[in-house]
């Protein structure tokens, strides 16, 4: 289909042989709009512009300036060029937004594409029919170009003749996307792309101030270099990129890369809303003004000032913003291409021109589908990024936003200040309405413009309050204006903007004064209430939802805590600048249920009417009013950005901090769609969210008596309302869950355990003279080198050896030590933290120089035993030979044998240099006379063969006590009841392994085993951290060996403890941290009522990380997460170390403490613990 | 580091850095499209691949980590000539606003309904209840899951 022709830009069209084009010339420049978004007026150099094509094969392309944000505008547009031109909608191709060839229609906002945009398209389509109908139709376009000046009085198609607008019909762009076709600006890829991240300044959010653009301390390149595939690191002011030849490279690039920024001033104070608007100076615009506004307050029977409080919001699209760019050369006449998710493309081409130095038709922008935004996200922001990093590197760079950037920059939904004054006279009337309404306005320069400095980050006020400011009611006396403000944090529009919260200060006011005046708030605002068309609305409404006239709360009571209401609200959006155009009409009627104890607001069914016109979709307008209603539902219970009381920084980095609507909540929706075909088509994308927040708080008012003014109704802001002065209800006391009964841990270790013993007194005596004689002697060069040999042939030894050396070398986890991070296997280099200093590991592999290769046996066995390198010097006890010496001799050969099999890598690790004293290594002959007791492990014949095993491969090459027992003041594993009592190791926490153990189930030979074969038990958890990777190794092993450290584990448990229950508290009241645990990590952690995902779902009431006394171990898991699972079914975690917060993270383990670990006392200093892990880290 | 994976059905090869996630791998090594970032952290559920029929999201699963495993992506499923029934039911009901959450939600559909296959609705939205919409498409989508449930159960012989 010739319709469908790719790269059909405005030239290519005008050349092309076959087609009847309608075009128009460039419209003048709208006239200058103070106060209003950017518009770009159209450029005639670039030729008129071309609406339609009609093709030779009959089948006709619509160019469109505006872009379908996933409200199914393409649809209707195709049903629109399709009526008028008698063609099926499959013969109808739509091009959206591609400079290169569509006019230039400004942004697509204020739902404003079908009822202004559409209405040249169709008159284009109308009079395209008139000429192939006089013409005999698409076939006399054959070889020939036609050219037709749009007429503005072209018949159009009487609307009752219509068969195709007016029904519903399916989205044409569904069966792509369900099949995972390119559909989306992240899909894009071109031959030689590259990644590029972007590292973005400390002031998150901020946009304005001599700060912005002038930040940037400086950038060091060298922390980077360690990452291949790093192409270029691009650094303008502030703005900071890399790019890279893989994805996961430019990701570890950007998180890597040291970025040092200067202090900044912040802006302390926004989280304080209401404060903030009041503080933040404004210019008064009044209205309108009608009556005798003040007299009639003055002599009001009841005078009721009130304030509402709009919170900033997320646009919180699903998808992260990207684009790609493919910067072409400064010859090339378009010296860039560039793929991105605009809103708006014509102003984002200027802005790129601008930031390029380019004239703006020298840039082609293509627009692809994005996600879900209604209204400005980071899509502008992304493409100006990635048009700055493929300038630098010359080649396509695809740069996506994380969901850090997204939701930190992202232009935010602005927050709102409305003021009511006004009362009732004697006879319920309403007095007076004085309206104004404090919007801190927005026009969101694009981010790299501002990083850049090529414009001024100057905070400029927009006069866009005025969206539905003049209430819909007939108030007598009426006063509305707008406080006309510069923005505070960066702010854009967000859908309903500025509308949505002055209809919830006008539908919250009139449902007060309806209350206060004891009437129905339906029949209050029939009363009131001139417009026909909306009382009509209003009526059909509240019939289809059953409203029970009411003139006072009604609190019905239902189960439990429980209190149910309904409330109403009604509005037309009224959109654009002052006064504006009229929408859609819409009503609620919302049912809510409130839980008195815990304050949480379910809604539980939304009846939605809406007049919208003729409907091109019906379906589609029905899909877009569920849309609006649960969206809304969303913003009125959840949605408020947090900021950093001192900065402004935001801090929602994540979905745990910024909760959405989940399917639980998600209430029954009725929708009246009014039937209106001979009306004209009015803007249906935004109508039916603008009622919404109002008709939720009239319900919980009615539910409860209680009177909400500032969203969002969580539920410690609706607990907080409803015990005003007074403390909650007391909740029931923790109920144990029945299933969770188990045995208690004991606190003593059996009678019987085989403790390691304590050297006698006479012992450590003699070993100090020792130990003195042969420092001295070490000093004088006593303990000699071996010579070296050469490496053994290969076939000295047998595979059986080396086979067995293999298994061994995994139950002593030689390569997780010896290999340093992003390292190859045993080449050494890993640092170990230990109180004395940092030891290197060394080179494990045969290679003769930098490894082992120059190593013979005896070499070998006396570094195993006794800690003495091949030359002669002592090696330090981080290596655990004091276990390793324990070893048969026919172990330490069959090890030999295996490392001696492996291939040689030269590399030379860093060497070790310790501070003095403990540099000097011939002082740890003294320290091995103490502490090492030379020679393999002799059995206990007291015990099973079995246990045997266990003991020598605990104890032995498993060295279990290295990271598990505490190490006395000389760093020597203590031993007694210390034996296996749990140590720190390297920031985490080896916990005991005995009775000692905190978890609250003691472990057994069964858990024990479990747990070395598969990396988890259900009674404690998961094995991560360094434990993660000695599971991995383990699994070498056969069984019998598993078993048997597992049974050997076991014999220093305490039999037979008793039975108590483990109490998980069920009790607790929601609030924020409660909603950071279940949206941040509820996917996969839930007490079995979420989704079934790969990896496991162990249970936190059991688990040792929880009860351990230091929460050492979870905060670490948080911050890191696990990359490395023990085993297949243990799956993996994100760490939230750049997501969350030290506070957020301190809030979630706490919370976590509590409600699963309720009998143990709560974790102290949370947030410092994890500022100080983090950095360890 | 060298591994093997099936995807869609295929034995493949790779030789990606050890860091690199399987929803890096799925679009940036293999062009697959249907698994989408959304947060990198698990908790929207774009991303959603099967491993072994398992719902994973595969931007916190590292590529490596599940070697040797089959996985599917919404390429896996079915063709524009031959739909899925899970694909179909969603095209049927109209289940996409934006459609950028569309992979998730088919995936997790495909993967609750192998293993329930006649869901109640609470069923279906505890399933769901970590996959994100921001568009307020939940309603579309619920009506979508149930149909594919029919859809599959007419498919069983």
């Amino acid at each position: 289909m010739r319709a469908e022709e790719a790269g059909l830009s405005r030239a290519a069209v005008r050349a092309a042989d076959g087609v009847l084009l309608v075009l128009r010339e460039v419209p003048p420049p709208p006239a200058p709009s103070p106060g209003q978004p950017p518009a770009v007026a159209g450029n005639p150099a670039e030729g008129p512009e071309v609406l339609l094509a009609c093709w030779d094969d009959g089948s006709a392309t619509g160019f469109v300036g505006h872009v379908d944000l996933g409200t199914g505008l393409r649809t209707a547009l195709t049903q629109i060029v399709a009526e008028e031109l008698d063609l099926a909608p499959a013969q109808v191709h739509m091009q959206m937004g591609n400079t290169a060839s569509v006019p230039n229609q400004g942004a697509t906002i204020a739902s404003a594409s079908i009822q202004i945009h559409a209405v040249p398209l169709r008159l284009a389509a109308a009079q395209a029919r008139a000429w192939l109908q006089a013409h005999g139709g698409a076939a006399a376009l054959a070889g020939r170009h036609v050219e037709l000046q749009l007429d503005l009085q072209a018949s159009t198609k009487p609307v009752e003749d219509y068969r195709l607008v007016g029904q519903s019909v399916p989205r044409v762009d569904i069966p792509a996307k369900v099949h995972g076709e390119v559909a989306f600006v992240h899909d894009m890829r071109v031959p030689g792309m590259l990644h590029g991240r972007v590292v973005r300044p400390p002031y998150a959010g901020l946009d304005a101030g001599e700060f912005v653009g002038n930040t940037l301390e400086g950038v060091d390149e060298g922390s980077i270099a360690h990452i291949p595939g790093v192409v270029a690191v691009v650094v303008q002011r502030d703005f900071v990129g890399v790019v890279a030849e893989r994805e996961e490279m430019a990701e570890a690039a950007m998180a890597a890369l040291a970025v040092r920024w200067k202090p900044w001033p912040g802006m302390p104070g926004v989280d304080q809303t209401e404060q903030a608007l009041r503080a933040h100076p404004s210019t008064r615009r009044l209205l309108l003004e009608e009556g005798q506004v003040d007299q009639a307050i003055a002599g009001a029977a009841a005078h009721m000032p009130r304030t509402y409080v709009w919170p900033y919001q997320l646009h919180a699209s699903i998808g992260p913003s990207c684009a790609l760019a493919h910067w072409h050369g400064e010859a090339a006449a378009t010296v860039a291409t560039v793929w991105a998710g605009t809103q708006n493309p014509h102003v984002l081409r200027a802005d790129l021109a601008l930031l390029a130095g380019v004239a703006d038709a020298r840039i082609d922008l293509v627009r692809m589908e994005a996600a879900g935004c209604y209204g400005r996200n980071g899509a502008d922001d992304v493409a100006a990024d990635a048009l700055l990093l493929s300038r630098a590197v010359g080649r396509p760079v695809r740069v996506q936003l994380t969901r850090a950037q997204e939701t930190a920059w992202e232009p935010k939904g602005a927050a709102q200040l409305m003021q009511v004054d006004g009362g009732l006279n004697a006879d319920g009337t309403p007095a007076a309405y004085d309206f104004q309404t404090s919007y801190p306005s927005n026009g969101a320069p694009t981010l790299a413009l501002l990083l850049t400095r090529t414009v001024e980050p100057v905070a400029k006020a927009f006069e866009m309050g005025d969206r539905t400011a003049v209430p819909p009611y007939a108030y007598a006396h009426l006063r509305v204006a707008a406080n006309d403000m510069a923005p505070l944090l960066r702010a854009s529009w967000l859908r309903g903007v500025s509308a949505l919260p002055n209809s919830f200060a006008h539908e919250s006011y009139i449902d007060e004064l309806a209350s206060a005046a004891g009437i129905d708030p339906v029949d209050y605002r029939l009363r009131h209430l001139p417009d026909a068309r909306a009382a009509e609305l209003v009526r059909a409404t509240a019939a289809k939802a059953g409203w029970k006239p009411h003139t006072a709360p009604q609190s019905q009571a239902a189960d439990g805590d429980i209190l149910k209401g309904q409330g109403f609200a009604y509005a037309r959006y009224i959109h654009s600048k002052f006064p504006g155009f009229g929408a859609a009409w819409a009503a609620w009627v919302a049912d809510v249920e409130v839980n008195q104890r815990t304050g949480e607001v379910h809604v539980r069914r939304v009846v939605v009417g809406q007049d919208a016109g003729l409907m091109v979709n019906p379906a589609g307008v029905q899909h877009q009013v569920h849309g609006n209603v649960l969206q809304t539902t969303s913003r009125a219970l959840k949605e408020r950005v947090e900021v950093e009381p001192a900065t402004g920084v935001t801090l929602n980095r994540e979905w745990g901090s910024y909760p959405l609507l989940s399917f639980r909540e998600v209430p029954v929706v009725e929708v009246m769609l009014m039937p209106r075909p001979g009306e004209a088509p009015l803007g249906a994308g935004e109508s039916a969210s603008v009622p919404g927040t109002a008709a939720i708080a009239n319900a919980i008012f009615d539910a409860t008596g209680v009177r909400l003014r500032a969203p969002p109704f969580t539920p410690e802001v609706v607990r907080a309302a409803l015990h005003q002065g007074q403390l909650p209800p007391p909740p029931p006391e923790p109920r144990p869950e029945a299933e969770a009964v188990v045995p208690a841990p004991a606190t003593g270790l059996p009678a019987d355990a085989r403790l390691p013993r304590r050297k006698p007194l006479w012992a450590v005596a003699l070993a100090l003279v020792v130990g003195g004689a042969a420092t001295v002697a070490g000093l004088a060069g006593w303990r000699s080198a071996i010579a070296p040999v050469a490496r053994p042939a290969l076939d000295t030894y047998s595979a059986a050896t080396i086979e067995r050396g293999r298994l061994l070398a995994a139950a002593g986890d030689c390569v997780v030590c010896h290999t340093a991070p992003s390292g190859q296997p045993n080449t050494g280099g890993r640092a170990m933290d230990t109180p004395f200093g940092t030891v290197y590991t060394t080179n494990l592999t045969p290679d003769p120089t930098t490894g082992i290769g120059a190593w013979s046996l005896a070499a070998f066995q006396r570094a195993m035993r006794e800690g003495i390198s091949r030359d002669g010097r002592h090696l330090y006890p981080a290596f655990p030979y004091t276990a390793f010496t324990k070893m048969t001799d026919d172990d330490l050969t069959a090890l030999y044998a295996y490392l001696m099999a492996q291939p040689a890598v030269a590399h030379q690790p860093p060497a070790t240099q310790l501070p003095f004293p403990f540099g000097l290594r011939p002082l740890l002959a003294g320290w091995n006379a103490l502490n090492l007791e030379a020679g393999a492990w002799k059995p206990d014949i007291a015990q099973t063969p079995q246990w045997n095993r266990g003991a020598y491969l605990v104890n032995g090459v498993g060295h279990c006590g290295a990271c598990h027992t505490p190490r006395d003041a000389l760093g020597a594993e203590r031993s007694g009841t210390a034996f296996l009592s749990g140590a720190l190791i390297d920031g985490w926490e080896a916990p005991a392994l005995t009775a000692l153990s905190k978890a609250p189930v003691p472990w057994t030979a069964d858990s024990l085993y479990a747990y070395l074969r598969h990396g988890h038990s259900r009674e404690h958890g998961a094995a991560t951290g360094p434990m993660a990777p000695v599971v991995q190794e383990l699994a070498a092993l056969p069984d019998a060996d598993i078993r048997a450290m597992a049974l050997y584990l076991a014999s220093f448990q305490a039999p037979d403890a008793p039975v108590r229950p483990v109490a998980t508290r069920t009790d607790m009241l929601p609030g924020p941290a409660q909603r950071l645990f279940e949206n941040a990590c509820g996917a996969c952690h839930h007490d079995g009522d979420g989704p079934r995902l790969l990896g496991l779902n162990l249970p936190f009431a059991l688990s040792t990380k929880l009860h351990s006394d230091r929460p050492d171990n979870l905060l670490r898991v948080m911050l890191e997460g696990v990359r490395e699972a023990a085993g297949p079914q243990v799956g993996f975690m994100p760490g939230f170390a750049d997501n969350l917060s030290d506070a957020q993270i301190a809030l979630l383990s706490g919370y976590l403490r509590q409600r699963y670990a309720p009998d143990k006392p709560a974790w102290q200093d949370l947030a410092s613990r994890t500022a100080a892990l983090r950095t360890a880290r | 580091m060298t591994f093997a994976l099936q995807i869609n059905g295929s034995a493949r090869q790779f030789d990606t850095p050890r860091e690199t996630s399987l929803l890096h791998l799925l679009r940036n090594d293999c062009g697959l499209n249907g698994p989408k970032y959304g947060c990198g952290l698990g908790q929207c559920g774009s991303c959603t691949v099967l491993v072994d029929g398992v719902a994973a999201r595969s931007c916190v699963v590292p590529a490596h980590g599940v070697a040797g495993r089959h996985i599917t992506t919404l390429e896996g499923l079915g063709t524009r000539a031959a739909p899925h029934p899970v694909q179909q039911a969603f095209i049927d009901a109209q289940a996409a606003q934006c459609g950028y959450c569309l992979n998730g939600m088919v995936m997790a559909t495909v993967a609750l309904l192998a293993r329930v296959p006649d869901p109640t609705p609470k069923q279906v939205r505890a399933e769901l209840s970590h996959n994100l919409c921001r568009c307020g498409t939940h309603l579309e989508i619920l009506d979508a899951v149930q149909r594919a449930a029919r859809l599959c159960a007419e498919d069983r012989p």
